[in-house]
């Protein structure tokens, strides 16, 4: 689903957020990224969206050379894959219905399938009794929640998401990781980047930890804090 | 036709518009003062030209035959000019109608019975086919033997056509400046509204949606401005129409103003047009540079 080779990232002020890196990510599987802050979790998300292109080496998703892909097919690109962020990037003066339809109306969709396909996702993430309320009159775990309904609208193979939890209390993330899992579970390949240890503690699923830009361990059923458990490390 | 798309499209236009009343007020009246002054020009180039053709039209040259020219001289003179490709038509007209013209034409504030003497030549009449071939033709005409002297109205064509150029590059400079004015404005304000909307816009590109589609709100508002200055521009205009035009004719009787056919129609379609080019072309521009960045 993923393949990263050999991918640097600078940034055009000169901050090397990403060195050599080599990642490769099935389908269907939940990844965690997990590293101190500013160590590039959001920087590998962002290429796999194309919101930056890297220096140098080869960025594939979903057979997509994405480091390749041309400025016009970038939105054919992001109609197939999710992406989920800490501040969930709602808009206020939409109805939780209407935020979800929008990802749908903005891409041309016929109105067929935004009558179809929004309840889906309402009724997947738990929200088709609160469709019709504003963001601000919902709690945060219900706005991550509306978030990722609008992430999945497009039934995406791959869910990226940043910190989705950076903003909730434990009770809202165990919701919203449970709620990634369900999704992760019908066949989406996840990848979450996370400096929660909690969730990754809890969950046991891959680890691939990064510091200063580089993978230092990749973990198939890993822990936050390198050799809490069995450890095995892939690549380093 | 997908009804629920277009709602949804319409609702993001009308929306956006509505969301910036003061900056839309100003784009909408630099618009309306543009296509005011486009409107005036155009209007007053059409009577202008319309007064300017009913003038060249009356223009006709005078050949006034020397003393001793004769009849056979006369009629000679008469098929050379004719033969003239430029020439309409040629006229004689002998001393005795001449006097009688002049008379018809100053009324009763000469009295020719004073004069024991017929003091006019005979004259040619000619009428040239374009007003510009004038001057040419009777600087020919002058050349030929028989004539004695030629007038045309020299100076009253030579100013004319002077006036209608003039008047021209002004009007086209004052209206140029107010297009940049217009258009700067009218993409500052949408400039503002792709501002406001960044947050919309980022999670329309990440969601898929392509520039093209991003882009089509923000050229349909600036549409809007350039119409609903335009449509602002034509209601005054229309009132200054009927308010001044029976003033205008009643200072100026000797020009039949009415007369002059100009399509105001066509104008008025045409200024709407040039609004909504103006309007949508600023915003194209303006959504442009952000989204390229
Ligand atoms: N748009 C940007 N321009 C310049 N530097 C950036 C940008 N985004 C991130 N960085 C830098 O790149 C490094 C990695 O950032 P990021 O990928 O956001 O890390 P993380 O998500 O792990 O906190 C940091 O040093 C950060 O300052
Ligand atoms: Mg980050």
């Amino acid at each position: 689903m993923i393949s990263l080779r050999g991918v640097t990232l600078v940034y055009p002020n000169g901050v090397r957020a990403l060195d050599r890196i080599d990642l490769e990510i099935e389908k269907g599987t939940f990844v965690f990224l997990v590293g101190h802050s500013g160590t590039g979790k959001s920087s590998v998300l962002r290429l796999l969206y194309r919101e930056v292109k890297p220096t140098a080496g080869t960025v594939v998703v979903d057979g997509i050379r994405v480091d390749r892909l041309r400025k016009s097919r970038v939105p054919a690109l992001r109609r197939h894959l999710g992406v989920v962020f800490q501040d969930f990037k709602l808009l206020n003066e939409k109805t939780v219905w209407e935020n979800v339809a929008f990802a749908l109306q903005v891409t041309g969709a016929h109105t067929r399938d935004v009558m179809r396909q929004v309840p889906r996702v309402l009724d997947l993430v738990g929200l088709s009794h609160k469709s019709r309320m504003y963001p601000n009159e919902l709690s945060g775990g219900e706005q991550q929640r509306t978030a990722i309904a609008r992430a999945l609208v497009n039934n995406p193979k791959l869910l990226l998401c940043d910190e989705p939890s950076g903003n909730l209390d434990p009770t809202n993330t165990t919701e919203i990781m449970e709620l990634l899992l369900r999704i992760n579970l019908k066949g989406t390949t996840v990848v979450v980047a996370t400096h929660n240890q909690a969730v990754v503690d809890r969950m046991r699923r891959r680890v691939v930890r990064l510091d200063d830009g580089r993978i230092v361990t990749d973990e198939e059923r890993g822990y936050y804090f390198l050799g809490l458990g069995q450890t095995q490390v892939l690549s380093g | 036709m997908d009804w629920g798309k277009l709602k949804f499209f319409l609702g993001e236009v009308g929306r956006n518009f509505t969301r910036n009343a003061g900056m839309q007020a100003t784009a909408i009246g630099t618009v309306t003062v543009t296509i005011i002054l486009l409107g005036a020009f155009l209007y007053v180039r059409g009577l202008m030209m319309h007064l300017s053709t009913e003038v060249f039209n009356q223009i006709e040259i005078s050949v006034y035959l020397s003393e001793s020219a004769t009849p056979v001289q006369t009629a000679a003179l008469r098929t050379t000019i004719a033969r003239d490709r430029r020439v309409r038509s040629v006229q004689f007209v002998p001393k005795k109608e001449g006097l009688k013209e002049l008379r018809r034409r100053m009324g009763g504030q000469v009295d020719t019975s004073l004069l024991t003497q017929n003091p006019l030549p005979d004259k040619l009449r000619v009428r040239v086919r374009t007003p510009e071939d004038v001057s040419r033709v009777a600087a020919h005409i002058a050349k030929l033997p028989g004539v004695s002297t030629i007038n045309y109205g020299q100076d009253v064509v030579a100013r004319l056509m002077q006036l209608s150029s003039v008047l021209g590059k002004i009007g086209i400079a004052i209206i140029a400046t107010f297009v940049v004015i217009a258009s700067i404005i009218i993409s500052n304000t949408i400039r503002l509204t792709v501002f406001a909307r960044r947050r919309e816009i980022g999670i329309m590109q990440l969601v898929g949606a392509t520039n093209a589609y991003i882009r089509l709100p923000f050229i349909c508002e600036g549409f809007l401005d350039g119409l609903c200055g335009a449509l602002l521009a034509l209601a005054l205009l229309a009132i200054a129409k009927v308010e001044l035009m029976p003033k205008l004719s009643a200072a100026l009787p000797f020009v039949r103003l009415g007369a002059a056919s100009i399509d105001v129609w066509q104008l008025a379609l045409e200024l709407l047009l040039v609004g909504g080019a103006v309007g949508a072309l600023a915003s194209w521009v303006s959504v442009g540079r952000y989204l390229r960045v």
